[in-house]
């Protein structure tokens, strides 16, 4: 099953980390992959235009089908292999309600997390303003502090949705590469609990970033938020 | 069922009419349906705060049950009422492969679609650039190319035969471009995706009150 499985991936890629993780918790171990490098413009290479037409990483492939498309893979992943490893959606309405509202949630923490930690890449020289720079921090502190009250009773076993899910194989790779660029862990104590909580889940702990991209340049970006 | 159902919307709105056009499919007529204006703000208001504390529509909730992206609400509806309406996931693999990819890169099209034609509404005046609006109609222009040839292949729907999710989650962006003028003869293979669902009666009873009898505007004309 995994031996039919190809993934591209970029080191600390959020979108590539969550697909990892979903292999694992669905004990797909085995499959096929390749580590590329956003800094030679790798993702823009043959290798993964055959695979993903927009240059763009994850590229994964399960014999003929091909899913790019990182929420798109894990789902994916979860409703064909619904029968082993552990089970990421869950059943009960009240929960498997929260557990998409949170997982799609985790995409509008993802751009605004990039907006902040990205913006020269968003917006070219000659384009750039600090209104802007201050308007994308200010928003991202918002969005913060709505997922610090997500996360008020964060505890083992006790994540986004309950049970360890979707959302968390989302949001999870953002929260950590945060901290990464230098989110406070002081300022945003339940996160950081979080993340302290899930960094030794072995899904997670196996597949983590080798390397960060540019992390000496941008390792406290986040740090005065 | 449909009775313990509550959405609030705005018309015309994409993430809105993903929803309605599920709720019909699923057979869940007689929801408690909620049409508020996005000109007098009423996104904002108290009432859809205390569903949305973001201040965003679509707004839904089943019972106790609060769910308001509108991804997540047609993934619920049809995980939770697998057994009646249509079946809007296919069975078939590959099917379901396409239709998950074609979903989620919706998202970048509504995206580039948002950043041409909603430009002046997110960038403050002084912020604004003629490059940066040149390079946003490019980069539509590239991905309404994009999904063009993705009808191209087998169709007539976006997962190949069967209608499916990912037609629910993006066809209201496609009428959304139609609407704001994108040429029926540039772009023939959306042209007739459009025109062939929106007689489809989820699609039809859902259409967005303000656009029937009134003309669209030409934004994308020349796109």
């Amino acid at each position: 099953m995994a031996k039919s499985m190809t993934l591209l991936w970029g080191a600390g890629s959020p979108p590539c980390w969550r697909v990892m993780i979903t292999l694992e918790e669905k004990k797909l171990q085995g499959y096929k992959h390749k580590l590329l490098s956003f800094e030679k413009e790798d993702h823009k290479s043959q290798e993964v235009l055959q695979i993903n037409p927009r240059g763009q990483l994850p590229a994964f492939k399960h014999g003929d089908d091909i899913i790019n498309e990182s929420v798109g893979a894990c789902l994916y992943l979860e409703n064909q292999f619904k029968s082993q490893g552990n089970k990421l959606i869950p059943d009960s309405p009240p929960q498997q309600a929260l557990m998409y509202q949170r997982m799609m949630e985790g995409l509008t923490l993802t751009e605004k997390l990039n907006l902040v930690v990205f913006y020269d890449l968003y917006a070219p020289e000659g384009e750039r303003h600090e209104s802007a720079v201050k308007r994308n921090k200010d928003n991202l502190v918002a969005e913060l502090q709505r997922w610090e009250g997500y996360l008020e009773n964060v505890a083992a076993g006790s994540y986004l949705a309950g049970a360890f899910s979707l959302a968390d194989v989302v949001a999870f790779p953002n929260i950590a590469y945060a901290f990464r660029y230098g989110l406070s862990v002081g300022r945003y104590p339940k996160l950081a609990k979080y993340y302290s909580l899930l960094k030794d889940r072995p899904s997670i702990k196996t597949t983590w970033p080798p390397q960060w991209y540019q992390i000496a340049q941008r390792s406290e970006i986040l740090k005065d938020l | 069922m449909a009775k313990d159902m509550t959405l609030m919307w705005g018309a015309g709105s994409p993430p809105c009419w993903r929803v309605m056009i599920a709720l019909e499919e699923k057979n869940l007529q007689g929801y408690n349906s909620k049409q508020l204006s996005f000109e007098k703000g009423e996104h904002k208001s108290k009432d859809v705060m205390a569903i949305n504390p973001r201040g965003q529509l679509p707004a839904f909730k089943h019972g106790n049950i609060v769910l308001n992206e509108s991804y997540g609400i047609c993934l619920y509806l049809e995980d939770q009422f697998k057994s009646q309406g249509t079946k809007l996931t296919p069975d078939n693999k590959a099917e379901n492969a396409l239709m998950l990819q074609r979903m989620f890169e919706g998202l970048t099209l509504f995206d580039a679609m948002k950043q041409v034609l909603f430009y002046t509404r997110f960038v403050p005046e002084n912020e604004r650039h003629d490059s940066a609006q040149k390079r946003n109609a490019e980069n539509l222009k590239s991905e309404v190319g994009r999904w063009e040839s993705y009808l191209q292949g087998s169709g007539p729907y976006l997962a190949g035969k069967t209608f499916s999710l990912a037609d629910v989650i993006v066809f209201p962006v496609i009428a959304f471009l139609f609407r704001f003028g994108l040429s029926e003869e540039h772009y023939p293979k959306l042209a007739a995706y459009h025109n062939t669902l929106k007689d489809r009666p989820s699609i039809k009873s859902t259409w967005p009150p303000n656009w029937v009898d009134t003309p669209g505007q030409p934004a994308l004309k020349d796109l």
